[in-house]
């Protein structure tokens, strides 16, 4: 009997040029709870791709269970016993909870479907799992949780042995955490192992019994997880005991308070938000997917126009109920979703660029096309666009410069507050740095910014001050000298300093 | 270098997906030239074409800044018989043709409001509301009119139906002008006016037009309200063409022979792309189209079997366009 179920040797991959798995180690024992840890981009998920057969390797070798395997596709893996939950939850709503099991798999009597078959071996597995949950149930009645419950029982009936699981509690509350993780300590003990792919490690240390920690495409540390190691050891070894990163950051003077909340709160997104924001400060707010912290600069944007509590701008108690409203006060946002909310895929990368400020543009009624040349030339300029043609669409460019042209209409507007969600999303290294300029250049001209990032490097490179979020509410305040990579971790994942 | 952009595989693609609706009229244009000679290419049977399509093709201007916006507009026949009849009892009551005109195009302003706030306001997708507003619109037309027609009367009778009936210069009937007028007006409108480029821009991405600062509850509004202004000239061109408009009958189907202009001209159906001069050509078409199985002798049944035939394979050839585009 081999000790570990899954081995994976020397494993290489590259995406074009860029090597994101330098010849990576990792084994999996038998029954056991291993995490995955690992900044964004540190090539994780891509192991784990490999494992799942979304994605080939270029070189090295998977064993399970001591043979030698060749994955090359999800059916592969599900052969093997392999079944990957991915973050976003892939069941049908309308259907009902047996019928997602079985979807594609259906139990038949001939030609028409065996339902009293497939309902009773539904019950069996989640019986089994200890959980009571009528398969009859309609899907899109069940919580998050228990979505991803439904989604571990359609791995159980693969006869899943291995599981993958990235990222499975993002966007679960305490209790729902608890009711999955129960559920893999039951299967633990029937032998089914799984890897854990998680940012919280609070969460971590309560479930796993290994763990492997990557950095740069390469395996920092896998060891037992024993009771001496604790959240700061785990969030040194992600980031490293150096850290050497680029910081365009240079001192300013700040001026007046221009932006300030006083209780905001808005569903169940956000609660309670008291921040700050002067002239010419760089503010920085960080922390885990389902923090709350897009959703509270978009509600200062106008776009939910049912908060509770106060928003003032320029010392003015203001009602900020639409998008217009918020850019009238000078405010300005740059979506974090750009494909979804920030490029107008049929628009020119001109048309793209002066969107929001053709009231500006107008003379009469109609639009002055060499004003308009003119603002986008400056911008191009400014922010160093590389584009052939202004009226080629913007599909044509790439990410970074896709990034640059929604920045620029971003800033068409001339805001004196400026909110960027992930500024350097999907965007090369050179290209952010020259986004980090462009930013730190603006506020020294006088801009208020407010920067959202789930990459605390990101945060620490450019901003004055530092709000750390956690569902929903603002948990910790920093000052530029007293924050660290490793303090944002712990308290973004819930821990305590 | 010059020759190598125009060349570029984007560019040619643009061309082809700008153009494939005076492209497709060139072809057809062609063929009933060939098939059927100097029958079909004669001054009076090209004018009659243009003149039977003008109406339609007034409709369709509109309903292109409805399809761009993301939209759709299923009340435009019963809302031009509505506006139409409105016209025609102010002028026959009034004898003011000027002030028919007016009454009648300030009520599409109301209906076209009416129905953009419905839409932007509550979020209904406008296929439910304008499903309900052209049964209102055809049953409020019915119960006032008792389902009856009405024909123009009085002094004013003459000079009201003079306006569609005129020729310029002898030869072009006047309809065909307004709609030639309408379409350079409302693509200048499109292509230079801020609103026009909102229009395109909520149709491709509402949200990030949204986020970009722009009212775009605004934007919805204008685009049904221009719609309805263009109903209601459709309508007057047609009440003067005939001097009666029938409640029961007048503007029936032209939702479908609007929609169907503005497919084949090359809009897309999800929104955010489409030009004017598409829609006049895909107007053109479908007269050309009707025109050929009338000399052919189609039997009338069958031809709305063509019809639709033909607005198949143009959603098909755009879906074509579409798959290479986002490759």
């Amino acid at each position: 009997m081999p000790k570990y179920i899954v081995k994976m040797q020397s494993i290489e991959k590259a995406f074009g040029g860029n090597k994101v798995l330098h010849g990576v180690d990792f084994c999996l024992q038998k029954g056991s709870v291993h995490a995955l840890l690992g900044e964004n981009g540190t090539g994780k998920t891509t192991l784990m791709n490999i494992l799942g057969g979304v994605v080939p390797c270029d070189k090295g070798e998977i064993y399970i269970n001591g043979r030698k395997a060749v994955i090359n596709s999800p059916s592969d893996a599900e052969e093997y016993n392999i079944a990957f939950i991915h973050q976003e939850i892939m069941l049908v709503n309308d259907l009902r909870i047996y019928e997602n099991l079985f979807l594609g798999n259906e139990l038949k009597h001939g030609v028409t479907i065996n339902k009293k078959a497939m309902i009773n071996k539904a019950k069996n597995i989640l019986n089994n799992m200890g959980i009571d949950l009528d398969p009859t149930a309609l899907t899109s009645t069940l919580t998050t949780s228990y979505k991803q419950i439904v989604e571990i029982a359609s791995a159980l009936l693969k006869k899943a042995k291995i599981i993958i699981m990235d990222e499975p509690t993002a966007s679960l509350n305490p209790t729902e955490i608890e009711r999955i993780f129960m559920i893999m300590e039951t299967l633990q003990t029937k032998g089914v192992s799984f890897v854990f792919i998680s940012h919280k490690l609070n969460e971590v240390l309560r479930i796993c019994d290994h763990f492997t920690v990557m950095r740069d495409g390469k395996v920092v540390i896998s060891d037992r997880l024993t009771s001496d190691i604790d959240e700061h050891q785990l969030a040194s070894y992600m980031v490293g005991a150096e850290l050497s990163f680029y910081s365009a950051y240079s001192p300013r003077t700040v001026g007046n308070k221009i932006l300030e909340t006083r209780n905001l709160s808005y569903k169940k997104d956000f609660a309670n938000i008291n921040i700050t924001l002067h002239k010419s400060e760089i503010i920085g707010v960080t922390g885990l997917l389902g923090d709350g912290r897009s959703e509270l600069f978009s509600t200062i944007y106008g776009c939910n126009s049912e908060y509770e509590g106060e928003i003032i701008v320029n010392g003015q108690k203001e009602n900020i109920t639409s998008t217009v409203i918020a850019k009238n006060l000078g405010i300005s946002y740059l979506p974090n979703n750009r494909k979804e909310k920030g490029i107008i895929k049929d628009l020119s990368i001109s048309k793209n660029m002066s969107i929001s400020i053709l009231d500006k543009l107008k003379r009469l009624l109609i639009i002055d096309r060499k004003a308009e040349l003119f603002s986008n030339q400056d911008f191009i300029r400014k922010l160093n666009i590389k584009l052939h043609n202004l009226n080629n669409s913007i599909l044509s460019l790439s990410g970074g410069n896709q990034q640059k042209v929604i920045l620029a209409k971003t800033l068409s507007s001339k805001p004196n507050i400026l909110i960027l969600d992930n500024p350097t999303q999907g965007v090369d290294i050179a290209a952010k740095f020259e986004i980090y300029n462009i930013i730190v250049k603006l506020a020294e001209s006088g801009v208020g910014i407010v920067i959202l990032s789930n990459e605390p490097q990101e945060i620490l490179s450019l901003c004055d001050r530092i709000y750390v979020m956690y569902q929903g509410k603002i948990r910790k305040e920093f000052n530029r000298d007293e924050a660290s990579q490793k303090k944002i971790m712990i308290i973004a994942t819930g821990g305590a300093l | 270098m010059l020759m190598k952009n125009i060349l570029n595989k984007d560019n040619l693609k643009d061309f082809a997906n700008q153009n494939s609706a005076f492209i497709a009229f060139m072809g057809l244009f062609m063929l009933a030239v060939i098939t059927c000679g100097t029958t079909f290419l004669n001054i009076g049977n090209l004018m009659n074409i243009l003149r039977n399509n003008s109406i339609i093709g007034i409709v369709s201007l509109g309903m292109t800044l409805v399809i761009i916006n993301g939209s759709i507009d299923l009340s435009v026949g019963s809302q031009l018989a509505l506006t139409a009849l409105i016209a025609l009892s102010i002028i026959n009551s009034t004898q003011s043709i000027i002030l028919g005109i007016i009454l009648s195009l300030i009520s599409a302003v109301v209906f076209g409001f009416i129905t953009g706030w419905l839409v932007a306001k509550f979020n209904v997708p406008a296929f439910i509301v304008t499903l309900g507003t052209m049964t209102i619109y055809r049953s409020l037309s019915q119960y006032f009119f008792d389902g009856g027609g009405l024909l123009v009367s009085g002094k004013s009778a003459k000079a009201f139906i003079s306006i569609s009936n005129m020729n310029l210069f002898g030869v072009i009937p006047l309809p065909i002008i307004f709609w030639l007028i309408l379409a350079f007006i409302i693509s200048f409108f499109m292509s230079n006016t801020p609103t026009g480029r909102y229009i395109y821009a909520v149709g491709s991405n509402e949200k990030a037009t949204r986020l970009s600062g722009i009212n775009i509850n605004r934007v919805k509004v204008y685009t049904f309200i221009i719609s309805g202004i263009f109903v209601s000239i459709a309508g007057i061109v047609e009440a003067s063409r005939l001097g009666s408009i029938n409640s029961a009958s007048s503007g029936i189907s032209y939702e479908m022979d609007a929609i169907t202009s503005v497919v084949i001209g090359g809009t897309s159906m999800s929104g955010g792309r489409g030009k004017i001069i598409g829609t006049v050509f895909g107007t053109l078409t479908l007269g050309v189209i009707n025109n050929m199985m009338n000399l052919f002798g189609v039997p009338p049944f069958l031809v709305g079997a063509v019809k639709g035939v033909i607005i198949i394979f143009a959603v098909l050839f755009q879906k074509r366009l579409n798959i290479k585009e986002n490759d």
